[in-house]
């Protein structure tokens, strides 16, 4: 039923210019040219990829919430779990002496593995997400703490590793083709494969899913374990970027993620959501931090900004649905009223 | 499907236009300031909301008004470690004149401070240094060497130059306060021969472990007559314990912190003095050798430099020294909100 309307939605270009994403290309569009009028320099090349540079990790965390937020889930433990694997790689290169490249494939593991807790919990104990990954979320960042003892931090990394994080690899942003490949990945499942579909399914009604005998507890273990996998591959740029790696690594960056899919479109209690939307939302708020820099206006402006963006977005994707009862509640007032009117 | 393709279409389009179109005009902008030109400086407090940055910045405005010259004044507003990164690189693109910062994360940030670098903007750190090789000044609000005497200077002057005292520290392995320890020791052990430090405890940074400490300090030694605290939270955390304990006056309480949070002991005459820096002038001191730095008038090797208001100030190395720390008491104690 949903993929009928949707189809006919396709056919109708009203359908389409009210659609959420559309909605928020035209405010990244619009941000983009307010900010390209007030700032000189909002517009070059450099400051494009400056905001590329600075969103690659929310970036990557959003991609791989964007699935658990289909399934009706959700993830708060991804930004302790960058902060673990950044200290965790700092000491696989700098005590155990391996070389950048090995600690990261090791890394990959850690967070692959640590994702694999999330989904073992939920789908083995059937524990809520929330809890099990609010749980998570103080148990990564306190081993994190707890190994560095909060103050030991990771530096020095050799300018080959830096790379990933502040040099031009084929005159874009090395991280940026990380970026690009995750998100085609993710696009790709998500979008073309029954994997995709199953997530929806399992985010409109896992017990219905379960019924129409889909693996459940699979797809769902899945998603943890593809979040927990790119949660490292952030941290290990995060790392090559500030060229430090800290316990403090991703603090709050849960919170950017979820903010990225929701603004992007996709419903908080699974069922219904794009990847292209989460882009669109990455970029809607990185452009808005960026742009405020430029228009020489506090950076606290951003959070403000950010939430209204959030709420406005959302209300203006809400609206067409409410026309047809505003139509009819203004149409019972004026009946109302009108022997009001004759006295 | 189609729509989909269509819109990642319409994303590809608007990015690449936005993208190239206007680079070419940019380096007609760029590079540093001629002499014609106002200078921008760029001035980063470890976190925004924090109220001795705030401070910090009433001196940087004044200095900046004074020089004519533009600043810009941001800073993290979440505990992000990587936020400051973010926010010079946004100030390199912007093509500000020089940078001042202090800094939250010394490895960190020094990875964006030295492309600042690097691309011909002149970077000075202030309150918490950056590597070396990242900036070329640091404005050093104090020396251990300053608050060590400062502080003992200040016991001396109430005990009349004898008796007990106690120290209460946050941890006895904290580098900077060992440091400050040291001196305070070696002062003691020069100037003041008729004191006696009766004992050193730590109070892990909590408010509430001063005031059982201290409480501790004063039925242990019943002739103490000064509690010094060297850490901020300890500072009311003794004042506390004097308080309570009834000794409001025979024994006095001297240390370390914000004034606001010492405010009413200070006047409830618990706590004698509060030492710290003026942040005004830090401030306005960083702003000011910040536009030195980047007119060219401040190199590296100078031994002194004329810093406005203030006057003549020392540079040591590559460190400029503000001076002797400042203490806040009774009398002018009011006059500061930070």
């Amino acid at each position: 039923m949903k993929a009928n309307s949707e189809l006919e939605s396709l056919r109708n270009w009203k359908g389409i210019l009210l659609r959420h994403e559309t909605v928020l290309l035209m405010v990244l569009v619009l941000e983009w040219f307010y900010f390209n009028s007030v700032g000189r320099r909002f517009g070059t090349l450099d400051n494009t990829y400056d905001i590329v540079r600075h969103s690659v990790e929310i970036g990557l965390l959003a991609l791989v919430m964007t699935p658990i937020i289909l399934t009706g889930g959700i993830d708060l433990s991804v930004g302790s779990l960058l902060g673990l694997c950044a200290i965790l790689f700092g000491k696989l290169w700098r005590d155990a002496g391996m070389p950048p490249w090995a600690a990261g494939i090791c890394t990959l593991g850690i967070g692959a593995a640590a994702g694999g807790l999330n989904a073992l919990l939920i789908t083995w104990l059937r524990l809520p997400p929330l809890i099990v990954t609010l749980g998570t979320y103080s148990l990564f960042r306190g081993l994190a703490e707890a190994i560095t003892h909060g103050v030991d931090t990771f530096t020095n990394f050799p300018a080959s590793f830096l790379f990933l994080g502040q040099e031009r690899w084929l005159g874009i942003p090395a991280q940026a083709s990380v970026f690009l490949i995750v998100a085609v990945a993710v696009w790709l499942l998500v979008h073309r494969t029954t994997f995709g579909r199953s997530f929806r399914a399992i985010g409109y009604s896992s017990e219905g899913a379960r019924y129409a005998g889909m693996p459940v507890e699979r797809r769902m273990a899945l998603v943890y374990v593809l979040a927990g996998l790119v949660a490292s591959v952030a941290a290990i740029i995060y790392t090559a970027r500030l060229g430090q790696a800290k316990a403090d690594a991703g603090t709050g960056y849960e919170l950017f993620a979820i903010t990225a899919v929701v603004l992007g479109g996709t419903s908080i209690f699974g069922g219904a959501g794009s990847v292209h939307g989460t882009l669109l939302g990455v970029a809607a708020i990185a452009v808005l931090n960026n742009g405020l820099v430029h228009a020489r206006q506090p950076r606290e402006a951003a959070g403000m900004l950010t939430g209204a963006l959030l709420l406005l977005a959302l209300s203006a994707s809400a609206a067409p649905k409410l026309l047809p009862a505003l139509r009819a509640w203004r149409h019972s007032c004026a009946t109302k009223s009108e022997p009001a009117k004759v006295t | 499907m189609k729509k989909t393709i269509r819109l990642f279409l319409a994303i590809a389009v608007v990015v690449s236009g936005c993208g190239k179109s206007p680079s070419p005009s940019s380096p007609s902008d760029g590079g540093s300031a001629g002499a014609g030109k106002k200078l921008t400086i760029a001035l980063m407090p470890k976190s925004k909301g924090n109220a001795y940055f705030i401070s910090c910045k009433q001196g940087a405005d004044e200095a900046a008004k004074a020089l004519g010259v533009e600043l810009l004044f941001d800073g993290p507003t979440d505990p992000d470690p990587a936020k400051q990164n973010e926010i010079i690189e946004n100030w390199i693109t912007l093509g500000v004149d020089a940078i001042a910062a202090a800094c939250e994360n010394k490895e960190g940030i020094s990875t964006a401070l030295r492309k600042a670098k690097q691309k011909g903007i002149k970077v000075l750190t202030y309150d918490s240094d950056a590597a070396p090789d990242a900036r070329e000044f640091f404005v050093n609000q104090a020396t251990p060497e300053g608050i060590g005497n400062t502080l003992m200077d200040e016991a001396g002057r109430l005990t009349g130059g004898e008796g007990e005292f106690a120290v209460i520290t946050a941890s006895l392995t904290a580098a900077n306060m060992n440091e400050w320890r040291k001196h305070i020791e070696a002062r003691l052990a020069s100037k003041y021969p008729k004191m006696k430090l009766m004992a050193t405890k730590p109070c892990d940074d909590l408010k509430d472990k001063a005031q059982s400490e201290a409480t501790a300090l004063l039925s242990a030694y019943p002739n103490l007559k000064l509690i010094m605290a060297i850490c901020s939270p300890a500072v009311p955390g003794a004042a506390e314990a004097v308080k309570q304990a009834g000794k409001t006056g025979t024994v006095k309480v001297i240390g370390l912190g914000l004034p606001n949070e010492n405010k009413k002991y200070v006047k409830e005459g618990v706590t004698q003095s509060v030492i710290l820096w003026k942040t005004v002038d830090l401030g306005y001191l960083t702003v000011h050798a910040t536009a030195a730095l980047a007119r060219g008038e401040l190199k590296s090797g100078a031994t002194t430099y004329a810093a406005g208001r203030l006057g003549k100030m020392e540079i040591k190395g590559d460190s400029i020294l503000l001076g002797s720390p400042f203490v806040f008491n009774r009398e002018n104690i009011d006059q500061f909100d930070f």
